[in-house]
């Protein structure tokens, strides 16, 4: 269908989403959809309900939607959690795309931060509650199609996430790129991880891991943790955990880098190891196959997806297997070349060119072909 | 340490890197990674409770309630930190800093104080509220506990639960083709892992009878003094090859018995299989029956009962009975469809 007539302005496909971060993947992934549908000929802006500073130049506050509103407007819903914005949009009456992320179960959050928890539960009735609204779901992995049909959503397709993985990249930051290289000269394996540090992310079992891994193969091996956190509990404990190992030296715990900072930290990584207990894509294992980094990972939600047969995926978090396929993926050489071959080949078929095409279409069944 | 590019192969998956099946290389490295694991767990070179002792210390840094922590205990937590105190520490790394903290709180004290002082009578009247309902909540419990439906003991009967017992090859025979670990529960003092280690399996115990796992620790490396359903219920989904399951099933009541095989169904990975070795009723009512008979909640279900139910919930189950009629082997594989993720379905 197409709202607007052949003379009238191109159609609108607006995205809603519930806060627009600029280092998240479903704040990337809004951006670069943003971009995307403009330049096949819709109009597009961007509501949230929370906009982080630097973006404050690329989006409204969703509550200021109806005076942007016009008649044949299609809504685009990036859902990654809980949010105001689901309760809006189910009272409007527009065209209605879910664009699902998957969320963090609340039983991640129980031990950690109980009012989180509470607002992860409201998150799964928030999707049930849009699917008699939503006239397609689009899930960026199989599974997360699952979720959706599960929830009630009748019209479902897949489409990858928008990763802009050529940030990993950029020239590495010189500072960073010094540090790392400085303790490479030490000796020892240098594993990355990047994501968010909460509970569902497993940091601490990446963690027990090292600490196995240094005893039994590696003692001079180190871990990097890059990426932001909401959960303070949780960074306080995994500090804590740290410390009393005795791996202070050994754990850098980076917080949220700049472009060229991360690009640093995939240029030095020996190997990159995904314990989360949840992952409803994973973006970093993209940016690690991009990188020609070797990725090991706990095969949980869409990782298997995510990776093909680009990554050594383990069954669960046991410290000790995962120390073991370490030592196997850090010198074991054939295996280390598949692997990161294999990534090479993943990556395109993920690409920014691949994907947009595939959302374009998929959009315009929905908002028509756009002018 | 991993210089790029200068790495060595191992094993035999290195002959199998050149094939053309990546999936089939990958298998290889698996089962060579299995094998590395086994021996390592078998050499000693950690201590067995290893992850266990990990995971306390990482709860040891959690807030009460990731510690599991009881009403009590987090009462205790709640009182500590009801007085919100306004006097902040001026202590600086810098010489000028200590003064001009301290100035600055001399200014915003009229300020902070008259917050704080509502938010400390908030949490009063909180930490107030949450004793009255946990005083209520234990004369509640006095009252239930009077009806209370007791876990079921292990019930073994030694001719049954031994090294020659005729159950005990056709276990092994089953789990042999596992992929992951392999739990026996109740392990005892670990005479089954024993003999599935032997045939190659990476097995481990679990029993919750403390002093038969102190007694087998000396002998088998994995023994986990803890009881059954809670051990699964800290395994990683999908985590487990196969399940042994003798003496722990017989005397469950309905629901119990429910719980553990929903826990079962998350742990065990696709295609995994699932042996529940069970005596029969008439081996209950024999007078040398053990005593644990006599106290369980629950009785043994009959062989078939146990197809029924392994049938409905997706597994292929095969039944063998032994001789006499004593006892009898339940074999189950799950159905190799991937779980549900727990994520929606919560």
């Amino acid at each position: 269908m197409s709202a607007a007539g052949p003379q009238g302005p191109p159609v609108a496909v607006h995205q809603f989403v519930p806060t627009l971060n600029p280092h998240d993947a479903t704040g990337t992934h809004t951006l670069l959809l943003r971009d995307i549908l403009r330049a096949a000929g819709w109009r597009s802006e961007i509501f949230a309900e929370a906009i982080h500073d630097d973006l404050a130049a690329e989006a409204y506050k969703h509550w200021m939607y109806p005076d942007h509103a016009a008649e044949g407007d299609v809504h685009i819903y990036q859902f990654s959690t809980s949010s105001a914005v689901a309760g809006f949009l189910a009272e409007r009456g527009e065209p209605l795309i879910i664009d699902f992320h998957n969320f963090t179960g609340p039983e991640h959050f129980a031990a950690w931060e109980p009012h989180t928890e509470e607002r992860a539960a409201r998150a799964h009735d928030e999707l049930v509650r849009l699917a008699s609204r939503a006239q397609l779901g689009l899930a960026d992995s199989r599974f997360n199609e699952r979720c959706l049909q599960q929830a009630g959503y009748g019209r479902t397709t897949v489409i990858p996430v928008l990763v802009d993985y050529h940030r990993v990249g950029a020239p590495p930051d010189d500072r960073v790129a010094g540090e790392l290289a400085a303790s490479k000269r030490e000796g020892g394996a240098d594993i990355l991880f990047v994501g968010r540090v909460v509970p569902s992310k497993a940091q601490h079992e990446l963690v027990k891991a090292l600490w196995v891994y240094r005893r039994l193969y590696d003692p001079e091996a180190r871990l990097h943790l890059v990426g932001g956190t909401s959960s303070f509990a949780y960074l306080k404990a995994l500090r804590g955990f740290v410390h009393e190992l005795g791996l202070a030296g050994a754990v850098r715990i980076a917080g949220e880098v700049s472009d060229s900072a991360l690009a640093a930290y995939f240029a030095a990584a020996d190997v990159y190891l995904s314990l989360s207990a949840h992952e409803g894509f994973g973006v970093p294992l993209v940016e690690a196959m991009a990188a020609g980094v070797p990725v090991v990972a706990r095969s949980v939600g869409a990782i298997r997806e995510t990776v093909g047969d680009a990554a050594l995926l383990l069954a669960g978090s046991d410290p000790l297997y995962t120390a073991a396929a370490l030592h196997r993926v850090c010198t074991d050489g054939a295996l280390r070349q598949r692997l990161v071959d294999a990534g090479r080949r993943r990556v395109p078929q993920l690409s920014l060119d691949v994907v947009a095409g595939q959302v374009v279409a998929a959009v315009a069944t929905v908002a028509g072909t756009p002018r | 340490m991993t210089d790029k590019g200068t790495t060595t192969d191992t094993g035999d998956a290195a002959d199998a890197a050149g094939t053309a099946d990546p999936q089939a290389y990958v298998a290889q490295v698996m089962a060579e990674i299995e094998e590395e694991v086994r021996l390592r767990r078998s050499s000693g070179d950690l201590p067995p409770k290893l992850e266990r002792e990990l995971d306390e210390l990482f709860l040891a840094h959690s807030p009460v309630a990731g510690r599991g922590g009881d009403l009590t205990e987090a009462l205790r937590m709640v009182d500590a930190a009801t007085f919100v105190d306004p006097v902040v520490p001026v202590a600086s790394e810098r010489a000028a800093g200590a003064v001009v903290k301290k100035g600055m709180r001399s200014l915003l004290l009229w300020y902070v104080g008259w917050i704080t002082h509502q938010v400390s009578q908030f949490a009063s009247a909180v930490s107030r509220s949450l004793h009255i309902v946990e005083r209520r909540l234990k004369e509640l419990e006095r009252k239930v506990e009077v009806q209370r439906v007791p876990s079921a003991g292990v019930v073994e009967l030694p001719a049954l639960h031994r090294d020659g017992a005729w159950w005990v090859q056709p276990t092994l025979a089953a789990v042999g083709a596992a992929t992951g670990r392999i739990v026996h529960a109740a392990s005892g003092d670990g005479w089954l892992v024993r003999q599935i280690i032997a045939a190659g399996g990476d097995a481990y115990g679990v029993d919750p009878r403390p002093n038969l796992v102190e007694h087998g620790v000396l002998t088998v490396s994995d023994l986990r003094g803890e009881d059954v359903a809670d051990h699964l219920r800290a395994v990683a989904p999908a985590g487990l090859g196969a399940i042994v399951l003798s003496g722990v099933v017989d005397g469950m009541a309905s629901g119990e018995r429910t719980q553990l095989l929903h826990l079962i169904a998350t742990k065990l990975a696709p295609g995994g299989v699932l042996v529940v070795h069970s005596l029969s009723r008439s081996s209950w009512d024999a007078a040398d029956a053990p005593y644990e008979a006599d106290l369980a909640p629950g009785r043994p279900l009959r062989a078939e009962t146990w197809r029924h139910l392994l049938d409905q919930s997706g597994y292929h189950t095969t039944v063998t009975i032994g001789p006499d009629d004593a006892d009898y082997l339940v074999t189950a594989v799950r159905a190799t469809v991937p779980p549900a993720e727990p994520t929606l379905a919560q």
